[in-house]
């Protein structure tokens, strides 16, 4: 499948230095409209690290981000999902206290204009977008196959829902494009297929764009439309998931990690 | 529990709260009066601790914010109370957000020890006896008269601790309101996990700012209401340890729970009333609540309505039996801590 | 702020308060070497330090000036009262809290604080002047080239809390209870695995650390009002001196206490402000704290 035009996300040249460390070289990625990109290397590889510039965390030592023509380096974080990008977290960071459907609801919140002073008085706006929040919360619930633990604390869920409903809390805001750490992580094979299905549906029914990264090849074999393959650093190749499956270096990168 | 039950005991609750003072006598009235008073001030705690998760241990000191410009603009410039409170609020407000902008970067034990490096602040320069005695008159000489709400004058007892109810009745009303509505939700998100919360498009900087500010506010106009109800300003009452105090009521009486306010304050001003009847110095109050705390954060840490309320519900059966954190003190874990140093238990 | 604030440089006034810096700045660094040792050790911030402080020096003060023993014997009885207060703290109170946030345990610490202070407003009053326990003369000796008065008893509180600090500073580093109180103020499970028993070193943290506490009160109270509130209060001042020192130098803590002494007396030669001290504090607070917890590294940006 050729990659169409339409850039959404493009890194161009990032280098990224620790100390006496580079983490990333020259790296450069590209993700256009609709499809599911893949990132993947071994560890230590310097995902995460690509990770952070791409969500905006961490700024580049040499070259940049651009998102839609944005370029993120400059945007403080609650600013970057006005434009549309949505991360998920490695390690979930839920907020716990909060049960599952106030999770999804307070990502509406989160774009809502309505200020304390509203909420104080329950005007007719607050209410009317209160219950706009709980339908669309509900809704998405429902999608997501949670909506029996509606009213669990996102705290008590198992880590499998907790996921999901990560997922579902960057979702929510309709998102242009999503950004996923590691969802696979703490996953066994059947869930993982699970969260691949899941994905796959999530995809066509929102219409999101996807960048992922992650260590577990099955994932990223059975999601991605395109894989690039990151090494000490350096971006080793890129290619459909038939071809990356075959490559030599990629392999020999791999050496001692199983690859599917 | 459920919505008719929910409403049933309000009912009661508002029925025994506006009928019985009615046949109390005055004394009993202004200390009622007071509670409410205090127990606004125990609100604020509710708003800031229990949503935010950041102790405070300078609220008075906001509330001090509140008494002096009423107690100033209306004893001795003859302001009208409708323009000086709103003005008292709003500068607590104002004080609040200015406290809460080192907090924003601090978390935890550090925001504990600013709130009370604050408090002594306030204490030293801004509340001490010096400080007020060229300005306006000096304070002794303020004398806060009554106001007249929609052309009633607030002269009588009752009439004034009905007042005070409505307005305590409000405040409730709107920190519940928050608790159930976006505000509620969006300031445990920043709580429980804030980076998070960020990336979905909520301004940390503008909510933390917000939820001081707001709570100062309340804060500022129990002051108001205080210098009113009490008639004159003294720089005493609003010291540290006072904040202390009211701060360790909270937490004993748990800050996840719009309830504890009302509790709180009516232990405030019941407490030292109970030990003056049985023929104990009223100083003995604060030394109680002291062992109090100590016994409750061991004991009961959620606070002791809070968790009575969750038994309450769990009795009932109520479907989700709710295990989150609302103690004052377990909520913020989260400790930037220097380098080597371990914040561990 | 009286309704005259006299605003002038008065040089001559340097050398005087200089030495009042000193002093002031020993205490403090003494209180706050105590904090914190506990504070490593034990991982709490003991907000009732000041309290303790005060409620040993006034067994001092009982034993001393009201029941006529020498000096030197309420000093006595103020460090043993001090460490035994420490021991209740620890063992009563924070030990039964284990596993919980930290936070909580300083709740607690806190709820100490309202106890001891209104204990002690019970017990001795809580608005009466009281005279401070004198170890030593007031007499003094010139001090060479200028016509300061240096107190023997300004001297001795300098000397007594620099001995002390030292001593700690010693006990940490030469003894074997010194050594186990640095293994677990590293990592307690650790020193758990290396035999040393966690609970009894942080029992101990706490008793010398309060027992300092107690010396500090013994300390000042000749130099500055003596209540209940004015020493709990000191609290915030061993605090400012910690964070100076980061919370974990103890060297960095004692420089940061004499920073502190200078710096609330010195503001002193230039007006009649009374709230000086206080205002210079609260600054220094701001400082430190803003200068400590500033989010690291150049690139990593969070908020």
């Amino acid at each position: 499948m050729t990659r169409t035009k339409a850039s959404l996300l493009e890194v161009e040249h990032i280098t990224v230095r620790f100390g006496g460390v580079t983490a990333l070289d020259d790296a450069s990625l590209r993700v256009n409209s609709g499809e599911i990109v893949g990132l993947i290397g071994p560890n230590g590889a310097g995902k995460t690290t690509f990770f952070n510039c791409v969500s905006g965390v961490l700024k580049p030592d040499v070259g940049r981000v651009t998102f839609d023509s944005h370029e993120l380096g400059e945007l403080p974080p609650h600013r970057r999902s006005r434009l549309g990008l949505a991360r998920t977290f490695q390690n979930l960071q839920l907020f716990s206290g909060l049960t599952a459907l106030e999770n999804l609801m307070v990502a509406v919140d989160a774009h809502s204009q309505r200020g304390m002073l509203a909420d104080a008085f329950r005007t007719p706006l607050a209410r009317l977008e209160e219950r706009k929040a709980e339908e669309r919360a509900r809704a998405l619930l429902h999608f997501l196959h949670l909506s029996d633990r509606a009213d669990t604390l996102a705290g008590d869920l198992p880590v499998g829902l907790q996921r999901r409903l990560d997922l579902g809390r960057a979702l929510i805001g309709r998102p242009r494009l999503l950004l996923l750490d590691e969802p696979a992580a703490g996953l066994d094979t059947r869930e993982t297929a699970e969260l691949a299905d899941l994905l796959l549906r999530v995809r066509d029914r929102f219409n999101v764009t996807m960048l992922l990264v992650d260590h577990d090849m099955a994932l990223v074999m059975r999601v991605c439309d395109h894989i690039y393959v990151l090494d000490f650093g350096k971006m080793l190749t890129q290619g459909p998931p038939a071809e990356i499956r075959q490559n030599e270096t990629v392999i020999r990168a791999y050496l001692g990690e199983a690859v599917v | 529990m459920s919505t008719k039950a929910r409403r049933i005991t309000l009912l009661v609750v508002a029925v025994v709260a506006v009928g019985w003072p009615a046949m109390l006598s005055d004394f009993s009235r202004s200390l009622a009066t007071d509670g409410l008073i205090f127990g606004l001030i125990v609100l604020s705690l509710v708003l800031l601790t229990g949503f935010v998760g950041q102790i405070s241990f300078c609220q008075y000191s906001f509330a001090a914010v509140g008494a002096f410009t009423v107690g100033s603009l209306v004893a001795a410039h003859h302001w009208s109370f409708w323009l000086a409170m709103p003005l008292g609020v709003f500068g607590a407000a104002l004080v609040g957000a200015l406290v809460g902008i080192p907090a924003l970067r601090l978390s935890g034990l550090f925001l504990t020890i600013l709130t009370v490096a604050v408090a002594l602040f306030f204490d030293r320069f801004v509340l001490a006896p010096g400080t007020w005695n060229s300005f306006s008159g000096g304070l002794s000489s303020w004398v806060v008269g009554r106001p007249s709400f929609l052309g009633i004058h607030l002269d009588t007892s009752y009439r004034f601790y009905l007042f005070v109810l409505g307005v305590f009745s409000l405040c409730s009303l709107g920190v519940w309101n928050f608790r159930r509505g976006k505000t509620g939700r969006v300031l445990r998100a920043i709580r429980d996990a804030e980076i998070a919360a960020s990336t979905l498009g909520i301004n940390l900087t503008a909510w933390k700012l917000a939820a001081f500010a707001a709570s100062a506010g309340l804060a500022g106009l129990a002051g108001a209401l205080l210098a009113v109800s009490i008639g004159s300003v003294s720089t005493g009452g609003y010291d540290l340890i006072h904040s202390l105090g009211v701060a360790a009521v909270a937490t004993v009486m748990g800050v996840g729970s719009v309830a504890s306010a009302a509790a709180g304050g009516l232990f405030l001003v019941w407490g030292p009333e109970i030990l003056r009847h049985i023929g104990v110095s009223s100083q003995w109050f604060n030394l109680i609540t002291g062992g109090l705390l100590i016994v409750q954060l061991i004991v009961t840490p959620d606070g002791m309505v809070t968790d009575f309320q969750r038994k309450l519900k769990h009795l009932l059966g109520h479907r989700a039996a709710r295990q989150a954190p609302a103690s004052a003190a377990e909520v913020d874990v989260r400790e930037r801590v220097p380098v080597r140093t371990g914040a561990r238990s | 702020m009286g309704a005259h604030v006299v605003l002038g440089y008065n040089p001559q006034l340097l050398p005087g308060f200089t030495v009042i810096g000193i002093v002031l700045g020993g205490v403090y660094a003494l209180a706050a070497v105590g904090l914190v040792l506990i504070y490593r050790v034990s991982g709490v911030l003991n907000f009732a330090h000041g309290a303790v402080a005060m409620f040993a020096t006034f067994t001092a003060y009982e034993v001393s000036t009201v029941k006529g023993a020498p000096g030197w014997v309420g000093a006595l009885v103020a460090i043993v009262t001090g460490a035994a207060l420490g021991f209740a703290i620890e063992w009563l109170t924070i030990r039964p809290l284990h596993g919980r946030p930290a936070l909580v345990k300083v709740v607690v610490t806190i709820g100490w604080l309202l106890v001891l202070q209104t204990a002690a407003g019970l017990i001795w009053g809580s608005t009466s002047y009281h005279q401070a326990v004198r170890l030593v003369s007031k007499n003094g000796f010139h001090l060479v080239g200028t016509d300061v008065t240096v107190g023997y008893d300004q001297l001795t509180t300098v000397v007594v809390a620099l001995v002390f600090a030292l001593a700690v500073a010693a006990l940490l580093r030469y003894t074997t209870l010194g050594n186990a109180m640095r293994a677990v103020a590293d990592n307690p499970d650790t020193a758990r695995l290396w035999g040393i028993s966690v609970n009894r070193v942080t029992a101990a943290s706490w008793m010398v650390g309060s027992a300092m506490a107690a010396v500090a009160g013994v300390l000042i109270t000749p130099l500055i009002a003596f209540d209940t509130f004015s020493l709990t209060v000191v609290v915030i001042y061993a605090f400012t001196a910690a964070l100076i020192g980061r919370l974990s130098s103890l060297p960095m803590t004692v420089v940061g206490g004499f920073l502190l002494g200078l710096a609330q007396t010195y503001p002193r030669v230039f007006s009649s402000l009374s709230g000086t001290a206080d205002l210079v504090t609260f600054a220094l607070v701001l400082l430190t704290l803003g200068v400590l917890f500033r989010p690291g590294g150049r690139k990593v940006r969070v908020v």
